[in-house]
Parts: structure tokens; C-alpha cells; sequence
């Protein structure tokens, strides 16, 4: 007996050490990737690239011209416009896709009869497993052509629809899955004593759902736009469709072309080298570094919001 | 009552009349905007096409074309110049469909035989050259270049720079009726490497030429490594014909040099034209432009399409 448990006690121990080793592994990728993307990104900064001297870090952080000079003969790099028109996409993003995602998230967990409700999550689900390509490409298809019609038509010459428009509603199509998934799951999870409460003290199932049940959730709805403000910053192939990739800025308009720090990484990237293709790593840590920001700035928000439970 | 309608309606329709009078086709086109789309910088065809209307300054340099441009690949300008009415844009000729409308380069339509003949300027050469003759370690690898070199003449040459989208100058006939000259095709070569080298521009045909000529010629191994055109020569016939990086053919996406002339006229050839195409909507009026209002748009010297339609 006292055999049996010492060789249970030994398995625990092993399986044990074994998960985590596994999960050093996993983790120590993120030291990995940042490591490399670092090193790689710096490169151009601090070597001469060949005789054709180091980017200014300082201009490179302000300029709004992607590139003065020919390419591969110049260092004058700019990226300074691009992080403006990345934040402004990703803020427009989510004016768009919060509000429709947190109300579909509410009619799925609330309002609607048990049947739709299970399609309407499945499609939601369906929706958020789709790749960004498939979006990129409905993106260019469908919305550019009618982008392109309503600007003509409101006396604006949009570049063939490619637009700040463009990559909001693109971008928005991939986030409101995502953002509607999360706040639905918070939205279930909302003690429902605490509703019962509500309709008891005479509010309408209304004014409940929107004053109690919203306010209740509103630490998990707040984690799923964190979540759809990631993959806007993040977002590379869509956005390289229909942003129209503009080379200087930065583009507030909304049927001026634009770029973001992922599609300007992206563009060229399979043809280019030397300094042109090594500028492309510091554009990684200017991603990494943006989207570290954004994150740890909208959960000291989240934080400062709270939980109604405390 | 009915007089004073009918006069006044006469009256508009004669104002009318007057007013579209003197306007020309496509009122209001002359005030659109041109919106400029071009390749990004490490693009081949943008290189033919700025050097092609004599704006070499902008093949790599996105600073000096007009602010707004938009950079798209090659499937994007197509689809872009399907919706955008006042867009202008550049594709290789083999990309051209009647989605789009094609524009004529200093009044001369682009198709395969003006680029044959020459007429039609906007277009780059792909030529090559081979190392001169008792240049080869043996006669195995002179015989299997020159063999390589009937190939890309051949009608299955042609096809095969055809599939990968430049204009094949010429055609001798097929390969099969052409093989018995060359014996040493029918040998096993899988020992022997040949080497392609040059220009970068050319790469995607001269690689699609090394894989169907391998199988053609004794299953000849090839090693394709494209560096830029100023290296067709060098590593050919040049200052590094014997040094690690030698080749036994070179390539150039420009005609040679006069100093890189060095060696016989017979070393030399041309596979192909790379034809540029510069493409619009369907429904701009405007059929045709020369290097300089090209040069000007994509410099923003003309912002509008009434600025070429005055022209």
C-alpha cells in the first residue's frame, strides 16, 4: 500500500515537472520572438547599412514620409505617421465594432428564444474562425467598389475605394465576432439574482438588461474590445488589401488612402533586402512596443472601471 | 397660356442646346482628379516603367512621385482600374484584359507585334550572353550551352516566356525537330551543372527556362542565381568569368554596355520584351500618352485629367 502511494507520489512529481517544462517552452518563445525581432530591428539604427550610414531614431519616430530618397541608396526612413494612422484605424475600429458587437452579445444572451440564440453563436463563432485574407479579399471585392461609388457620389476621389474607411469596416468585420463572443460569455455569467432584483424594484427587462446587466459585465465586454483592439493593430494582409498603402501622412480622412504599421511591414517584403528589408524589424518593434502600450493602458482602464462585484 | 409654355420651353430647350454645344465628350472629366497607382519600390515592372517614360529618378524613390499615390501589386492596379474612373496605373503587358483600358504609348497601341517591331517604346530588353568559346572546362558544358541557348530560341523557349509574361522574340521551331543537332542532349548530364546569373528582372523566366531545358537536354542540373544586370557580364565574359561566382550564361534586363561588348557578336542574344502597359477605366476618354505626360502625372505635375486632355 505505502508502495503504490510512494510511486503515485513519483508520477506526480514527474508529470508535474513535465508540464513545466512544457510550459517554459511555450513561454520562452515570447523571449524568443521579442529578442530577435529587437536584435534584427536594431540593427539599422546603430550599423552604418553598408556605407550608406545609421536611421535617425528620432526621425524615423516623427517623420511622415515613409522614405526620402531612393530606396536602398537612402536611410531616411519615417515612421512617424504610421503609428498616428494605426492608433486613429484601431480607434475608429472600435467605435465601429463595440457597439454592435456588445449589442449582438446582449440579444444572444438575453433577448432572444433559445434556438436562435444557439445558430446565432455558432455563426458568431464561425465568423471569428474565418481567416483575414477571406475578409481582405471581401474587403476588395465588395466594399471597395461601393466605398469608391458613395465617395464619387459625395464629391470625393477616393483611390478605387482604398480608404481609411476601407480598413475600419474591414477590420471592423473581424473584431465584432470576437468582441461579441467575449461579452456574451460575461453577459450569461451575470448573477441573476441581481436582474431579479432589478425587474422586482420595477424596471422594465429594458432598462435591466442596459442598466444592470451591461454595467455588471462590463469588466468581461471590456476584455473582449482589449482582444478586438489587438487584432486591429495587429492586422497585415487585410489591411495591406485595402488600406491603399500610402507612403506618407498621417491620413485622417476617411476616403484618403492610409497605412498601418503591419501593411507598410508587409509591403514588398517578399522582394526587397539590405537596409529596405531590415527596416522592416525596427517597423516589428514599433509594433510591439504600440501594441505592449495599448494593452497595459486599456487594463490600467479596465482596472479603473472596475467590477460592480468589486 | 400654351404659347407662353411653349416658348419658354423653347427658349430652355435653345439654352440647352447652346450649352452643350461647345462642352466635348465626357463633360466634366477634364475637372477629375487623376489619383496615381504604381508598384512599390522593389518591383521590376516598376523600374521598366519609370525608366520607359524617362523617370528614372522615381524607379526606386517613392519621395519624388505626387503625394496621395496609391502602391498596390500587380492584381490590385488591375482591379483598382476596374472601379476607379479617374485612376491611372502600369502593368506588364501580359496582364492586360478587357477589364481595363490599355493606353497607347506615344500613339502606338500596345500588342505582341509592335513590341516585335519595335514601335510600341515602352518596354525593356531581356538579353543574355554566353562565355566565349574555349571559355568552357569541357566540351560537355560548351556543347550543353549551346544547346541551352538553341532551347530558348526554340517555339517551346517561346512558351515557356510566354507563360511567364514577357514577349519571346523569337520562334525557330520546336524543340523535338531541333534535339538531333545537339547530341549531347541525348547523354545522361544529371553530372554536369550549367550556371544562369544576371539579372534579377529575368530571374522568373530564366528559372522557368532552366526547368523545362533540364528535361530536355539529358536532365542537366541547373543553378540559377540572379544578382542584377551589371553581373550578366562580369561573371560571364568579365572581370569574375573565373571566380566562384562564374556562369556560363548571364542575363540583363537592359541592352549590354558598349564596355561590356568585349567579347564576339555571336555570344549574345535577346530572349524577350518585357512590354509595359500603362491602363485606365474603361470609360476615360483619354486613349493615349506620351513619356512626358506620364513623367508629369506621376511627378504631380498633372493633377487633373484636363491637364493631358488640354494638352
Amino acid at each position: 500500500m505505502k508502495g503504490t502511494r510512494t510511486s503515485l507520489s513519483q508520477i506526480d512529481t514527474i508529470i508535474g515537472s513535465l508540464l513545466m517544462i512544457l510550459a517554459l517552452v511555450a513561454s520562452s518563445f515570447i523571449v524568443i520572438i521579442a529578442a530577435f525581432i529587437t536584435i534584427r530591428g536594431i540593427l539599422p539604427f546603430i550599423t552604418d547599412n553598408s556605407g550608406l550610414g545609421s536611421v535617425n531614431v528620432l526621425q524615423f519616430l516623427t517623420n511622415t514620409v515613409w522614405l526620402r530618397g531612393t530606396t536602398f541608396l537612402s536611410t531616411a526612413y519615417g515612421a512617424g505617421f504610421i503609428i498616428i494612422n494605426t492608433l486613429y484605424i484601431a480607434f475608429l475600429t472600435v467605435l465601429l465594432s463595440f457597439p454592435i458587437g456588445v449589442l449582438t452579445a446582449l440579444f444572444i444572451a438575453k433577448v432572444a428564444p433559445r434556438p436562435i440564440a444557439a445558430t446565432m453563436r455558432t455563426i458568431i463563432e464561425l465568423l471569428a474562425s474565418i481567416p483575414s485574407i477571406v475578409f481582405g479579399l471581401v474587403g476588395v471585392g465588395l466594399f471597395l467598389p461601393v466605398i469608391y461609388n458613395i465617395a464619387r457620389a459625395m464629391g470625393y476621389s477616393s483611390g478605387g475605394g482604398s480608404s481609411v474607411i476601407a480598413t475600419v469596416f474591414v477590420l471592423s468585420l473581424m473584431s465584432i465576432p470576437t468582441i461579441t463572443a467575449v461579452a456574451e460569455v460575461s453577459i450569461r455569467q451575470v448573477d441573476e439574482s441581481l436582474e431579479q432584483a432589478s425587474l422586482a424594484l420595477g424596471a422594465s427587462p429594458t432598462q435591466t438588461r442596459f442598466k444592470i446587466t451591461l454595467l455588471a459585465a462590463k469588466s468581461g465586454i471590456f476584455s473582449g474590445a482589449i482582444l478586438a483592439v489587438g487584432r486591429s493593430l495587429g492586422e497585415a494582409t487585410a489591411v495591406a488589401l485595402v488600406s491603399g498603402n500610402a507612403r506618407s501622412g498621417p491620413s485622417f480622412g476617411l476616403f484618403e488612402t492610409t497605412a498601418t504599421i503591419t501593411s507598410t511591414l508587409l509591403q514588398g517584403l517578399k522582394e526587397t533586402n539590405g537596409i529596405d528589408y531590415d527596416i522592416r524589424f525596427s517597423l516589428g518593434i514599433l509594433l510591439m512596443v504600440v501594441i505592449l502600450t495599448t494593452n497595459l493602458a486599456l487594463n490600467f482602464i479596465k482596472r479603473k472601471v472596475g467590477n460592480v462585484h468589486g | 397660356m400654351k404659347k407662353i409654355v411653349l416658348l419658354f420651353s423653347m427658349i430652355l430647350m435653345l439654352t440647352l442646346a447652346a450649352c452643350s454645344a461647345p462642352v466635348e465628350e465626357e463633360p466634366g472629366f477634364e475637372a477629375e482628379k487623376i489619383n496615381v497607382y504604381t508598384r512599390d519600390t522593389s518591383s521590376g515592372t516598376r523600374d521598366g516603367f519609370m525608366r520607359g517614360i524617362g523617370f528614372a529618378d522615381a524607379s526606386a524613390n517613392d519621395s519624388v512621385l505626387v503625394a496621395g499615390f496609391i502602391t498596390a501589386d500587380n492584381n490590385a492596379i488591375m482591379s483598382a482600374m476596374a472601379t476607379d474612373l479617374s485612376g491611372v496605373g502600369y502593368v506588364s503587358l501580359s496582364s492586360v484584359n478587357n477589364t481595363i483600358k490599355a493606353l497607347k504609348f506615344e500613339g502606338v497601341v500596345a500588342n505582341e507585334a509592335n513590341v516585335l517591331n519595335d514601335t510600341y517604346k515602352l518596354k525593356r530588353p531581356f538579353v543574355f550572353m554566353r562565355r566565349v568559346d574555349g571559355d568552357y572546362v569541357n566540351d560537355t558544358e560548351y556543347q550543353l550551352t549551346m544547346a541551352f541557348i538553341a532551347y530558348v530560341a526554340s517555339n517551346d523557349g517561346a512558351d515557356v516566356i510566354a507563360n511567364a509574361g514577357a514577349t519571346a522574340t523569337s520562334g525557330t521551331g520546336t524543340w523535338a525537330s531541333q534535339v538531333a543537332n545537339f547530341p549531347v542532349c541525348a547523354l545522361d548530364n544529371s553530372a554536369v551543372t550549367l550556371k544562369f546569373g544576371g539579372s534579377d528582372s529575368v530571374q522568373k523566366i530564366a528559372e522557368a527556362l532552366s526547368a523545362a531545358f533540364s528535361p530536355a537536354c539529358g536532365n542537366v542540373k541547373t543553378e540559377n542565381d540572379h544578382t542584377g544586370s551589371s553581373d550578366g557580364y562580369k561573371r560571364s565574359q568579365g572581370g569574375e568569368k573565373d571566380g566562384v561566382n562564374y556562369k556560363h550564361i548571364g542575363y540583363s534586363s537592359r541592352f549590354f554596355r558598349d564596355e561590356e561588348l568585349s567579347g564576339p557578336e555571336g555570344t549574345r542574344s535577346q530572349l524577350a520584351w518585357d512590354a509595359i502597359v500603362a491602363i485606365v477605366h474603361k470609360d476615360n476618354p483619354v486613349d493615349d500618352l506620351t513619356g512626358e505626360q506620364l513623367t508629369k502625372i506621376f511627378k504631380g505635375e498633372y493633377t487633373l485629367w484636363g491637364d493631358v486632355i488640354t494638352d
